[in-house]
């Protein structure tokens, strides 16, 4: 078994018009034994941009401290808020920093720009490859299934309502067939002028 | 296997499989090379120049892994114009030749490279020296190195003579290297010919067919 | 800048307090996780005016293709561009850092900087990682001497060639250059040969696919960066629409939270 599904779970995000969604699943377990069905994998980093983390979740605590010690340095130097496009090449020029001893994560940045608005999605392998797609982006241990779901579901321009039930079923018919995923499951559906987290009702085995 | 698409063209280094030669004559030296560049079977490079400037009058000839021997050769060569600019004195070949001795001699056991130096000097004329794997150092009337090599031992060793004039020691080399190109795998392409004299270095390029004519005279 | 002093700024270059752990992890039994590679085809070739290189646009993680429309050809300086293949993380840092540092030297020199200046600054740090950065590249470029395309290998060996390619589908694109290359080709013919070339990998090694980007670079300084030069493959229309009802998936909870603000700013008196 990879490292990187030592703990399961998934994270996906969806670009759709003037907005962004994110979503994960809500299990943490150690290899096949669940721990805790409450446990987000997405946190938010600014007003308009979260951060989805998966992989080892030990790694993941030291990078998100780590990260946000960065950010808050560059606030303060800076006295500007952090866009998400420099926020992602923060965080890969950080993972690729320990290129020959990497932390087992897997990100995924999704956001709005705090003075455009311009819609933003990312996601990076393990020793930061950035890629910046215009339709969405998957990390976790249903991977593959979500790249099958979203090549199916997405298309270009999706109105808030409908990016959610996209990104909803896109991840709830993704992680059904992924024993270390599910367990519940947040959307966060970020616009101009608000942030909506709904919680979704899956099934719980 | 699927799984391999994007690994398996990289797990070779990048190797001259080679053959290289050099030959003493009064009043200079002649060295030659194949041009075949090989990463496993594939051959990335069938143009190579493996006869690298060191000095305009000393020159060697790469065998072994490319990057090695590539990044050997750009230390010593500025080396070597560093100690032309505080001494005002062209370098001897027998100082480029150490020098890449020193290098391979302490790097033996990360390095893959075989390297003739061959050059002239105003004090001791044309010089051959070989550089084989391990870092031994040693001046020899003529020298032949890389995987080729094997196939023309007793070839060279039949037709060298002491004493041979300038034109038939290039006809030697070319011959030599010919005969090694056609039974060695990873050697290959044209053969290269350097004449390094007084005056600095004449280069020639013979092409691997029936005539073996070089690219002046037409093939 | 108190806060430079606080503990754990990181000192420059690679860290390896992860290696030892990671060590062990895999010792125990788990599998390493895999890299994105760009199991590439990317060319260069010389023509009358300039260089032209080229690449295709697919990044793949194992047998995943985890960008279908990546951008394979980076820049390095105003008159170099550099095609990378190998791990994708490598080939992105690298050209990053090196274009940073030419600039350096462009600002320290105050002229154009010389192709072999950005080969040798490459193949240098790749000599000196000893292949484990694993980038292999076709760099092309003009300078006062003419048009330039070198290719480097991830050990740090460099060849200077008319025509080359590189990566996993370099042999379909040197098959197309050994049957048609020519010296002193037009603009419009080396385009051809190009794009046919890298469209040999796209379409006969699995490790490259997608798009064909192209990138011209003239004696003349001009540049054309041809992003997605052709859609080579086009993702199929879809026939039925698959729109979901507002409602269909069940919420448990929603909660929002508004951005707008509210307050009205009173400003400071500064008479």
């Amino acid at each position: 078994m990879s490292i990187l599904a030592y703990n399961g779970g998934c994270v996906v995000a969806m670009r759709g018009k003037d907005c962004v969604a994110i979503a994960t699943d809500h299990r943490f377990g150690v290899q096949a034994q669940t721990i805790d069905t409450d446990f987000e994998k997405v946190h938010q980093v600014a007003p308009k941009m979260f951060l989805g983390l998966v992989g080892l979740q030990t790694d993941i605590l030291t990078v998100r401290e780590r990260l946000a010690f960065r950010k808050k340095l560059y606030e303060i130097r800076e006295n500007r808020e952090m866009t998400p496009k420099v926020f992602s090449s923060m965080l890969s020029n950080f993972l690729y920093e320990r290129r020959f001893g990497p932390y087992f994560i897997e990100p995924v940045i999704a956001g709005l720009d705090p003075k455009t608005s311009e819609p933003f999605i990312c996601n990076m392998d393990l020793i930061g490859c950035p890629n910046v797609p215009d339709d969405f982006v998957v990390a976790g241990t249903c991977g593959e299934q979500l790249y099958g779901m979203c090549e199916t579901l997405w298309k270009p321009d999706l109105e808030p309502d409908q990016l959610f039930e996209v990104i909803s079923q896109s991840m709830i018919n993704a992680f059904d067939r992924d024993a270390i995923s599910g367990w519940g499951a947040s959307v966060y559906i970020i616009e101009k002028d608000k942030i909506t987290v709904k919680k979704l009702k899956t099934r719980m085995d | 296997m699927v799984h391999d698409i994007a690994d398996s063209w990289m797990d070779a280094a990048v190797s001259t499989g080679t053959t290289i030669m050099a030959v003493e004559f009064d009043g200079g030296v002649v060295i030659g090379a194949d041009s075949r560049t090989s990463i496993g079977t594939y051959v990335a490079n069938r143009v190579t120049d493996k006869l690298t400037r060191i000095t305009d009058k000393i020159y060697c000839c790469r065998s072994g892994s490319a990057a090695d021997t590539q990044a050997i050769a750009d230390i010593v060569s500025y080396s070597l114009y560093y100690h032309e600019n505080q001494t005002n004195e062209e370098p001897l070949v027998s100082e480029a030749a150490s020098e890449f001795r020193n290098y391979c001699y302490n790097y033996r056991d990360s390095l893959l490279a075989g390297i003739i130096v061959a050059g002239w000097d105003k004090k001791l004329g044309g010089q051959v020296y070989s550089v084989p794997l391990g870092g031994m150092l040693i001046r020899q009337p003529y020298t032949i190195g890389g995987s080729g090599s094997s196939f023309i031992y007793a070839f060279a060793q039949e037709n060298f003579r002491k004493g041979m004039t300038r034109d038939e020691c290039v006809e030697f080399v070319k011959k030599a290297v010919h005969h090694a190109m056609y039974f060695d795998g990873s050697s290959g392409g044209v053969c290269r010919i350097g004449v390094i004299t007084e005056t600095g270095i004449d280069r020639d390029i013979f092409f691997a067919t029936e005539s073996k004519a070089s690219k002046d005279q037409g093939n | 800048m108190q806060a430079e002093l606080a503990r754990e700024l990181p000192p420059a270059g690679f860290n390896f307090e992860n290696c030892k752990r990671n060590e062990a992890l895999i010792n125990g039994g788990f599998l390493a996780p895999k890299t994105v590679k760009t199991g590439t085809t990317i060319a260069g070739i010389i023509f009358k005016d300039g260089v032209i290189l080229g690449a295709d646009t697919r990044a793949t993680e194992g047998p995943i293709v985890s960008d279908k429309n990546c951008s394979k050809i980076h820049y390095l300086a105003p008159n170099m561009y550099c095609c990378g293949a190998g791990t994708a993380a490598d080939t992105e840092m690298t050209t990053d850092l090196v274009s940073s540092q030419l600039a350096l030297h462009r600002l320290n020199t105050g002229r154009e900087v010389p192709v072999v200046c950005a080969t040798t600054l490459l193949k240098q740090k790749l000599f000196r990682y000893q292949g484990n950065i694993s980038a292999a590249l076709v760099l092309g470029g003009v300078d006062l001497t003419g048009p330039t395309i070198y290719s480097i290998a991830p050990h740090g060996s460099v060849d200077k060639l008319p025509y080359t390619s590189m990566g996993s589908g370099s042999l379909a694109a040197m098959s197309v250059f050994e049957s048609r290359y020519k010296p002193d080709m037009t603009e419009e013919e080396a385009k051809k040969l190009v794009r046919d070339a890298i469209a040999g990998g796209v379409f006969n090694d699995l490790g490259s696919g997608s798009n064909i980007d192209l990138c011209v670079i003239r004696k003349n300084k001009t540049v054309d960066y041809l992003r997605n030069y052709e859609i080579a493959n086009r993702k199929g229309e879809r026939t039925l629409d698959y729109s979901f009802l507002k409602g269909t998936t069940i919420v448990t909870g929603t909660k929002t939270f508004n951005l707008d603000i509210t307050e009205t700013v009173i400003p400071m008196e500064v008479a």
